[in-house]
């Protein structure tokens, strides 16, 4: 009987909470809400894709022809320019970002950090367009010159461009990483007698490794995405680069150049959200994987 | 002098998670009266204090079983309605926990949310409720300040007028004057005093000092039991129980 | 570090050689006439829109998963699914948000898909800040509350809520920036090139300045000296909101005065 009787206030303790459970079900819907998108997303990317990925399979990525007139799409030439400029990128700006953030959060004195922190996010503010304004401005010159090519618009080019954009996230996520760090194993070795620069390599790095391979991942989420930037300096052209210094077309700069033009429901049309539905399949993982690995680390 | 009985426990069981932190407590507690709870840390005092107006039921991982009558109500009882609850058994938290807002409006807090006032009628109580936590003349000419700009007496006593605006019958106090100097707690009990003839009032506190200064009973509390309690004259100069006694006179705590 | 830094100035030092190509009459020129007026404006209507849908629904988020989440796998997933959507690349933004917005639900290329589909993008920072913002408003707040007897509601969205409003502002503050030159998500969206006038609806198209950039480059071919003027005024925009965001940020973590 006393037991019952501690059932039913629970019961009614609920209820009397109801009052205030409406807002908890809006409140839970918002924060569903990015669950849902995705969700939509990968279906409606996915729909649209279908009709190219029955034609043509796998040969929808790895194909070596995208041809309106013979109505067949291939879109290796793409992946390979994508991960072409991509790779060059992070060769780039892994070193900068990577040694950048260490400096900010380890040598950097105390009431420096906030103003570069606010630089390097201001860096990170400006819009790809503008980036892809500036390179075609500054950094698409240069490089004829350099080079002496006929025009300045290669790999090379976006992949120096895009590891502009890429170093503030690099710089940001392992810069958190690092200055996470706990100070007693830093004091502890310095304490031991070690330099400042054995205690980072010795110590910060080692615990900081998985934050920064993080960092590394997402940068390459955000480079392999980058479209508007890179299709304005990286010469686009769908062919397999055989260096550098080619002009090159990749996978966002392409959907974002054809799919004007592509006749709504064509094979084309659909094809070119088959390739967007790998590049987001690609950005998904590497995602979830840098997530794992932050984790990961902050668990040990 | 005699009290009536305003709080009565009966077989009060708490657990968070596994621990069972109040073991089988009957309680009865007189009104118009101050009563202190006192205790080594960690015994279950706040908890205790918490269970009065159903705190606990804001940690997720509680549970409580036994009754609490407060008056005539069970508020453990089906359909309570915990916020007029809370309402009627007003609370004064161990620091002072002032809104990030105006003087006044921290008093207008409460009588806003359960629109017992407004306007006019407000200003009146938030008056009423400045002079009764014997704050208004330190404020009355910068109620539009922030209370941060109050010293941590000034906040806790406006902590305690914020309780009084809603108009309770019981002031629960949970070491108020543990983060505040001497003076300041002088002043806190000497409010304590006066507040004890109009409303029902229970005080947690570790300060055995404390507890013989502005109790009018006292409840020793060790492993969430009642190890002893009565009148705080009696507890401190004629302790029944060896844990009191250690207790009283410093061997422990 | 000194890198970033000098590509920063480089960047600032090159745009500012375009100063002279900018003229104050073309801000207010209608673009029929060759100014900026249209883009301007219009680039302002879709972040401030986009800014009116993910504001709300990104603070709600926060509010729970800092104040309600139970902590679970769900609240993981959930956590998860915020990332991701970070993640994701805008042109893919900008596919699904013309599939969905412009075709699926018939808003063609409107202002209103455009809002919708930035909303996206500032969805996960307005959520991210906010979160951050509220986590370290003093628990004290609303626990003084709950013992007036305020509902749990009534306790966060009164105390916390107030006390956490500078970093919820601040965040989407950020969340405009990031999005005031996005192109790749108009794209398909929302922008054409030119229209007669400001749109009258949310169901007209708009022109936006990263629009018009990226399309006279790479569309029509035309030299960058051409866009110069607009290019000058995007980067204005989006520097000052960053700047604000930035000032606010470190502005307010002096003044609390709980936090000290």
């Amino acid at each position: 009987m006393k037991m019952s009787n501690k059932t039913l206030n629970k019961i009614s303790s609920f209820f009397v909470s109801l009052k205030s459970q409406p807002m908890t079900v809006v409140l839970f819907l918002c924060a569903s809400f990015s669950i849902v998108i995705l969700f939509l997303m990968l279906f409606f990317v996915a729909r649209e894709g279908a009709y190219a990925f029955t034609k043509f399979g796998p040969d929808l990525l790895f194909g070596m022809q995208w041809d309106l007139e013979s109505n067949v799409f291939g879109g290796f030439p793409l992946l390979f320019g994508s991960l072409l400029v991509t790779f060059g990128a992070l060769v780039i700006a892994i070193p900068i970002g990577v040694s950048t953030a260490i400096f900010v959060s380890e040598v950097l004195p105390f009431h420096l950090r906030d103003p570069i922190k606010s630089i390097i996010e201001l860096l990170a503010s400006i819009p790809s367009v503008l980036y892809g304004f500036i390179g075609l401005l500054i950094v698409v010159p240069l490089m004829a010159d350099i080079f002496g090519l006929p025009s300045g618009q290669t790999a090379l080019t976006a992949s120096l461009v895009l590891s502009l954009m890429t170093i503030p996230t690099i710089v940001s996520v392992s810069g958190e990483i690092i200055s996470a760090v706990p100070k007693d194993y830093k004091e502890a070795a310095l304490g031991l007698g070690a330099t400042k620069w054995e205690t980072i390599k010795s110590v910060v790095l080692p615990i900081a490794k998985s934050g920064i391979l993080a960092s590394i991942m997402l940068g390459f989420g955000r480079a392999i995405g980058e479209t508007i930037a890179v299709s304005m300096i990286s010469g686009n052209q769908a062919h397999v680069a055989s260096s550098f210094l080619d002009a090159v077309y990749t996978i966002p700069a392409f959907i974002a150049t054809h799919m004007g033009e592509a006749a709504v429901g064509s094979l084309e049309y659909s094809a070119l959200f088959g390739l967007g539905l790998i590049l987001l399949i690609i950005t998904f993982i590497v995602n979830t994987l840098a997530d794992v690995v932050v984790k990961r680390g902050v668990q040990r | 002098m005699s009290y009536e009985d305003k709080i009565d426990i009966r077989q009060l069981n708490i657990w968070f998670g596994e621990k069972h932190v109040i073991r089988g407590v009957d309680l009865k507690i007189k009104a118009n009266a101050v009563t202190a709870i006192m205790g080594p840390s960690g015994c279950g005092k706040s908890t205790l204090l918490r269970a009065f107006n159903r705190m606990n039921d804001v940690i997720k991982t509680s549970k409580t079983t036994g009754d609490v009558f407060i008056g005539e109500k069970n508020v453990y009882e089906n359909g309570t309605n915990v916020y007029d609850l809370r309402r009627q058994v007003g609370m004064v938290f161990q620091k002072p926990n002032p809104l990030p807002k105006s003087i006044y409006e921290n008093v207008a807090f409460g009588p806003k949310i359960h629109k017992m006032a407004k306007g006019k009628a407000l200003d009146k109580v938030v008056e009423k409720s400045l002079r009764s936590a014997a704050l208004w003349d330190e404020v009355k000419d910068r109620l539009n300040d922030s209370a941060f700009d109050l010293s941590g007496g000034q906040q806790q006593r406006l902590c305690i007028a914020r309780a009084l605006a809603v108009d309770p019958e019981v002031i629960l106090m949970d070491e108020p004057c543990s983060a505040l100097d001497p003076a300041a707690t002088a002043k806190i009990e000497q409010l304590i005093r006066i507040l004890s003839s109009d409303y029902t009032v229970v005080i947690v506190t570790h300060n055995m000092q404390q507890a013989s200064r502005v109790s009018d009973y006292t409840v020793f509390l060790y492993l969430g039991k009642i190890i002893e309690q009565g009148k705080t004259k009696g507890i401190f100069e004629n302790p029944q129980h060896e844990l009191t006694e250690q207790y009283i006179t410093g061997e422990f705590g | 570090m000194v890198i970033c830094l000098l590509a920063f100035f480089w960047i600032v030092a090159t745009l500012f050689t375009g100063f002279g190509t900018l003229n104050v009459d073309l801000l207010t020129t209608s673009a029929l006439k060759g100014g900026y007026f249209e883009m301007i404006v219009g680039t302002v209507y879709l972040f401030l829109g986009a800014a009116a849908i993910a504001g709300p629904i990104g603070v709600f988020a926060a509010i729970y998963l800092v104040e309600y989440a139970p902590g679970g796998k769900l609240t993981r997933i959930i956590d998860q699914a915020i990332n991701n959507l970070a993640g994701v690349p805008s042109i893919i933004i900008g596919l699904f948000g013309y599939t969905l917005f412009s075709r699926q639900l018939g808003f063609g290329i409107s202002l209103l898909s455009g809002w919708l589909t930035l909303a996206l993008m500032i969805l996960p920072i307005v959520i991210r800040g906010s979160e951050e913002a509220i986590r370290i408003v003093p628990t004290s707040f609303k626990q003084a509350a709950l013992g007036l007897g305020a509902t749990k509601w009534k306790a966060i969205s009164l105390t916390t809520l107030i006390a956490a409003m500078p970093g919820i502002v601040t965040s989407v503050i950020l969340g405009i920036a990031r999005v005031a030159g996005e192109t790749a998500a108009i794209l398909f969206t929302s922008s054409v090139i030119i229209t007669r006038g400001l749109p009258t609806s949310p169901f007209e198209p708009v022109m936006a300045l990263s629009f018009n950039i990226y399309v006279k480059i790479v569309a029509r071919g035309e030299s960058p000296e051409n866009v110069f003027g607009i290019a000058l005024i995007l980067f204005f925009i989006v520097v000052a909101f960053s700047l604000v965001a930035i000032i606010l940020r470190i502005y307010y973590r002096r003044k609390q005065p709980w936090l000290s």
